[in-house]
């Protein structure tokens, strides 16, 4: 044993003098690489789980941590650097103590994410390429994508997330996050439950989170106790109204259900008041007297959130939830995500019970098959087909679930982890009983702590209750799932690449044939179903194929889920039969585009989707619609486009994700892409030369034809329709101009004769390029002037305007 | 197995990759990333050709033939798919095949090769190649006007080197034998000419400190050049010069010494990963997109066999 030789080491080592030599920060260092080592293991596969597990105790990954794994597993320099450098989430440099991460994901960039974190950088004084400030206690970072698109921009810190974040609020947001970190000792109290009167339910999730939920929780507790109020307080999983939270609602014991959307923390109690009786008459009388002191001391009173009548407060929800079917998302807002017997009682796990015990194997893939649903992962192939292949396939087959949701603007799949674990692990055991595996695998990417939580949870609770395991229902049918975390690239998403990165590889993809259903992990059969598709299953075995059937198109059965995100009214995760119009979806359901600007078009698909012009938009939606206007379905992310959307920078922001996010393998890809984004930087900074329009056409055609796997034939989409639809603008920008004044190095601000000196844009200018000239027009410092548009907004007069640079 | 390539039937067994099948049969079909018998991984794309069943473009190298496919190795439409290739890889490709110096010498010196023997102290060969060309006695280069000074990239650097006063000093050299050598670059006009473009700052300064022989010569001339496959496909898909702006992530003119013979100048590398995949613990992929790199692992450099040159199919990786 390698591990004696450190005692050894230890023990002839000067430990009687008592001073500190430096080899005892080594000792530390291997003595814990040591523990992970014992826990995780030493083969080569086990490379990226060893090397998150380093990180996390180090918060990077010391090079004694690595030459202690060279030395006592099976893993080689070769391996550890190709795979540290490949993945995204690693690193070799220490970090601050909290680690700020601004979204940039699709919502967030074109609601402005970075002015953002240029404006962070300059609240943390870095310069240059710094990313952590002189105290060591911030590190930045931009991420490709938080999924709370619906709150954008959005900063996380450490595990706590900021919704709506402005570029001249962020003190304010650090702020907020040195105070939480200085409460953190607060306790719950926990307190009786024999005397309930009613239910409070609040979602729970990342994004309810960051728009203040967890304030509204301590408020609900808080006041409860205060009060003397016995209700039970329900985390549950996502109504989808992102935009409408934090919300809660009011369950009493006579089964009403009050709902109250958009609920600040000091709206808290009187709402509680209004529906619960304190316990005893002390408490009543008191609370009478306090309340009305309240009401004295504040006017809040006056348009309080109980004197909205009830139609009003909720109408834009209900017109949200109204047009929408449920599937996946099946029991949103009651449903405990982690209540394992309530989804039981909800007709939970029927549909495995009655596959394992009624139906064969054969019988369970026809009717997958018969229902029509296809793959909601991005290529829409039929899902009872890929199971069939693998099922004929020979060898001990495996199924993964895909929950490597990497499109920025997309969050689906981690709302559908979060919210309905149970829901997905359902699906994936009959899928693996279908296919004849008895091993499962949750594949979860780095940027969703909570969704590989609660699935953890959700799995030891099956397994405790013999959902999982051998012998389920009774059965010769043995089944056991574990979840592997990714690391961060958005090619694992991509099925053979992501195979590559389980067996402990960089995330290359492969060239296929062979599919992974004939050889995948490890060259065994290998199914790969996407979270969505999983989640609808249940449903399909539950009610029939015929009645999935019904919902839907001819060529697309069944509902997608959206994540409905950008300049829109109300955000949100909705699901929607197939065939429903983007219009309808927009206008209908996500109540217009914001601020009353018309709409210009809606990218679908992320960076493998296009953007469909508003002209477009009133045909349906589905699998084969979309590939004919030149975008695909991809995972679901709608991001709303309007007026004052450039298509240009658009597809430069999606180019560059791309770029970024490439693996590198194959010319096209790796070349190509970088040269496309070369051309579209030309344009987007005025320095376009005469043929580029021609050239990233002839690129993103060679491309799109040429490139090895799924990422790189889909990346020039962007680019190719918004050629397709909106040539004009590209044309525009060789000619320097930018309509909507994006392209921030095109434009400058400038500030018109309506100015009447009133200081307001000066106080707010957070680089100082405004002199404080009371009383005088004020002048904008172009060389000083960020763009970040803050006094656009402070603006009373509509007196500041971009022009042409 | 029959399959339909270029509308005639072919033969073929369905056990060997399509690349070896067509080249059997007498296509010629440019690859980069693949050499016969070694581990590899299609990434260079140039070997592509089109299935005209499905529309798909395929590299042939990794392609194994079925049942129903209709190849088509050399239409139009491919050739121009595999010429975009090759000029995207060139495109990332900072390096001089030949050195300006040679290319413009009226003469035909191969004025690169003498200055290389000069700084290795080689001076009998470098006697004996300049004689090759010109007439010792009668040297041209008194009277010329020194095309190669005005090429040589020192210039850009911070001064040209002296070449006509350095063979003016070699030509009077006395007691020199003459043994026998070739000149490395039999100047064919005709093929593709890789071009470094302009040293940015940064690099001007390390070139300064790290080239300082006696005759200050960057050594610009590609020393794995007649072993390159890059410049033989590049030359046969007639690309003049790069279409697209060059530039690139990897350390210009580097070049790390491996062991022994053996040297490895990355800048020149295209990433196809032959020499990651045919050893073992050496060589690895470092980064992912556009600024992934191959790099020698410091620790394992002993043990690397000098035939993994030979699959190299650049100059990256060169014996010298």
């Amino acid at each position: 044993m390698r591990k004696d030789d450190v005692n050894i080491k230890e023990a002839n080592g000067c430990s009687g003098c008592g001073c500190v030599s430096p080899d005892d920060a080594v000792q530390v260092v291997w003595r814990k690489t040591d523990a992970i080592i014992d826990r995780i293991g030493t083969g080569r596969e086990l490379i990226i789980s060893l090397l998150q597990a380093i990180q996390k105790e180090f918060n990077y990954l010391p090079s004694d941590a690595l030459n202690r794994i060279y030395e006592r597993t099976d893993i080689d320099r070769a391996q550890l650097i190709s795979v540290a450098t490949f993945y995204s989430q690693l690193r070799m440099v220490p970090y601050g103590k909290h680690i700020i991460k601004v979204c940039i994901g699709t919502a967030c960039h074109v609601k402005g994410a970075n002015n953002v974190y240029d404006a962070l950088r300059r609240e943390l004084q870095l310069e240059g390429d710094d990313i952590t400030s002189a105290d060591g206690k911030y590190s930045i970072e931009k991420v490709a994508c938080l999924g709370c698109c619906a709150l954008a921009p959005v900063v996380q810190i450490d595990q706590k997330i900021f919704g709506h974040v402005m570029p001249g609020r962020v003190r304010e947001v650090l702020d907020e996050f040195e105070s939480m970190v200085a409460s953190q000792e607060q306790e719950d109290s926990a307190y009786d439950d024999s005397k309930i009167q009613g239910e409070v339910r609040l979602g729970m999730e990342n994004c309810c989170q960051a728009s203040g939920t967890a304030e509204v929780y301590s408020a609900v507790v808080e006041a409860c106790k205060e009060l003397g109020i016995h209700i039970r307080i329900k985390p549950v999983s996502c109504v989808g109204t992102c935009n409408q939270v934090p919300l809660i609602d009011v369950a009493t014991l006579d089964g009403k259900i009050v709902r109250y959307p958009n609920i600040r923390p000091d709206e808290v109690k009187e709402v509680l008041l209004h529906h619960f009786r304190p316990a005893s008459r002390l408490r009543r009388l008191r609370n009478a007297m306090l309340n009305h002191i309240d009401t004295f001391h504040t006017d809040q009173t006056w348009d309080n959130i109980l004197f909205t009548p009830e139609k009003e407060r909720t109408q834009s929800i209900n017109t949200f939830l109204g047009g929408q079917f449920r599937i996946s998302t099946e029991g949103y807002g009651h449903l405990n995500p982690l209540d394992l017997d309530e989804y039981i009682s909800q007709g939970g796990f029927e549909a495995l019970e009655k596959t394992v015990k009624e139906m064969s194997p054969r019988q369970v893939i026809d009717e997958v098959l018969k229902s029509g649903i296809r793959g909601r992962g991005g290529g829409g192939f039929p899902t009872g087909r890929k199971w069939q292949l693998v099922s004929d396939s020979k060898g001990n087959p495996i199924v993964i679930c895909n929950g490597d949701e990497g499109d920025p603007g997309a969050f689906m799949d981690r709302i559908l982890l979060e919210s309905y674990p149970l829901r997905v692990i359902e699906g994936m055991i009959i899928a693996g009983y279908a296919v004849g595996a008895s091993e499962g695998v949750f594949y979860i990417r780095a940027e969703y702590p909570q969704a590989v939580i609660r699935i953890r949870k959700a799995l030891d609770m099956c397994r405790q209750k013999g959902l999982l395991g051998t012998n389920i229902f009774g059965t010769d049918f043995s089944f056991d799932i574990r979840v592997f975390e990714g690391a961060g690239a958005f090619v694992c998403g991509e099925e053979t690449a992501l195979i590559a990165s389980m067996e402990g590889k960089r995330g290359f993809p492969h060239l296929r044939p062979p599919y992974p259903a004939q050889k995948g992990f490890n060259g065994r059969p290998t199914l790969i179903n996407n979270v969505e598709t999983l989640s609808q299953i249940a449903y399909i075995i539950r009610h029939g194929a015929d009645e999935y059937a019904k919902v839907g198109t001819e060529g697309s059965r069944g509902t997608k889920v959206f994540a409905l995100a950008g300049k829109v009214n109300h955000g949100g995760l909705i699901e929607v039969p197939m065939g429903t119009t983007l219009r309808q979806i927009v206008e209908n359901i996500g109540g217009g585009v914001e601020g009353g600007e018309a709409l210009k078009a809606v990218q679908i698909g992320g960076p493998s989707g296009g953007c469909i012009p508003a002209e477009l938009c009133d045909a349906e939606v589905d699998f084969d619609a979309l590939n004919k206007m030149g975008s695909i379905m991809g995972s679901g992310g709608l991001v709303v486009l309007s007026e004052s959307s450039c298509m240009v920078d658009v597809a430069r922001y999606f180019t560059n994700f791309t770029c970024a996010e490439s693996c590198g393998k194959c010319t096209f890809c790796r070349v190509g892409i970088r040269r496309m984004l070369d051309i579209l930087d030309r344009l987007t900074t005025g320095q376009a030369k005469a043929d580029d329009i021609n050239r990233l056409e002839e690129l993103a055609l060679s491309i799109k034809r040429s490139a090895l796997c799924g990422l790189g034939k889909t990346a020039p989409n962007p680019v190719l329709s918004t050629l397709r639809y909106f040539r004009d603008e590209y044309e525009e920008h060789m000619h320097g101009i930018c309509r909507t004044g994006s392209c921030k190095q095109m434009v400058k601000l400038e500030i018109t004769d309506d100015c009447v000196g009133c200081t307001k844009c000066s106080r707010s200018c957070p680089s100082e390029a405004i002199a404080y000239t009371p009383y005088e027009k004020h002048v904008i410092d172009t060389d000083k002037c960020t763009q970040c548009g803050l006094c656009i907004g402070e603006c009373d007069y509509n007196a500041i305007k971009k022009v042409k640079k | 197995m029959k399959i339909l390539v270029n509308d005639k039937e072919l033969e073929v067994s369905g056990e060997r990759v399509l690349i070896e099948e067509l080249r059997d049969a007498g296509y010629v079909i440019p690859s980069l990333c693949y050499a016969h018998d070694a581990k590899h991984e299609p990434s260079c794309m140039v070997c592509m050709v089109r299935n005209e069943a499905n529309n798909q473009m395929i590299p042939s190298c990794s392609t194994y033939p079925t049942e129903g496919m209709r190849i088509d190795v050399e239409s139009d439409d491919v050739k121009a798919l595999r010429r975009m290739g090759l000029e995207l890889l060139l495109s990332d490709h900072r390096a001089d095949c030949e050195a300006p110096c040679t290319v413009v010498c009226p003469s035909g010196i191969d004025v690169a090769q003498v200055l290389l023997y000069i700084d290795r102290k080689q001076m009998d060969e470098a006697f004996s190649l300049l004689s090759s060309a010109v007439d010792v006695e009668h040297l041209p280069c008194t009277d010329c006007k020194a095309m190669c000074e005005k090429a040589c990239r020192r210039g850009t650097v911070d001064k040209c080197v002296d070449i006509r006063q350095l063979l003016i000093d070699l030509s009077e050299q006395k007691g020199l034998k003459k043994v026998d050598v070739t000149s490395k670059a039999v100047l064919d006009k005709s093929s593709f000419s890789s071009k470094l473009g302009r040293y940015n700052d940064k690099e001007k300064e390390w070139l300064r400190e790290e080239y300082s022989q006696p005759s200050h010569c960057l050594h610009c001339a590609c020393e794995g050049k007649a072993k390159c496959k890059l410049r033989e496909c590049a030359t046969s898909a007639q690309i003049k010069s790069p279409r697209h702006g060059v530039s690139s992530h990897l350390p210009v003119k580097q070049q790390v010494h491996v062991n022994g013979r053996l040297y490895f100048e990355p800048a020149k590398c295209i990433r196809c990963g032959l020499c990651v995949y045919n050893t073992k613990d050496s060589f690895t992929f470092m980064h992912r997109g556009f600024d992934m790199q191959v790099v020698v692992i410091e620790e394992n450099k002993k043990d690397i066999d000098e035939k993994v040159a030979d699959l190299c199919p650049t100059g990256a990786l060169f014996v010298r």
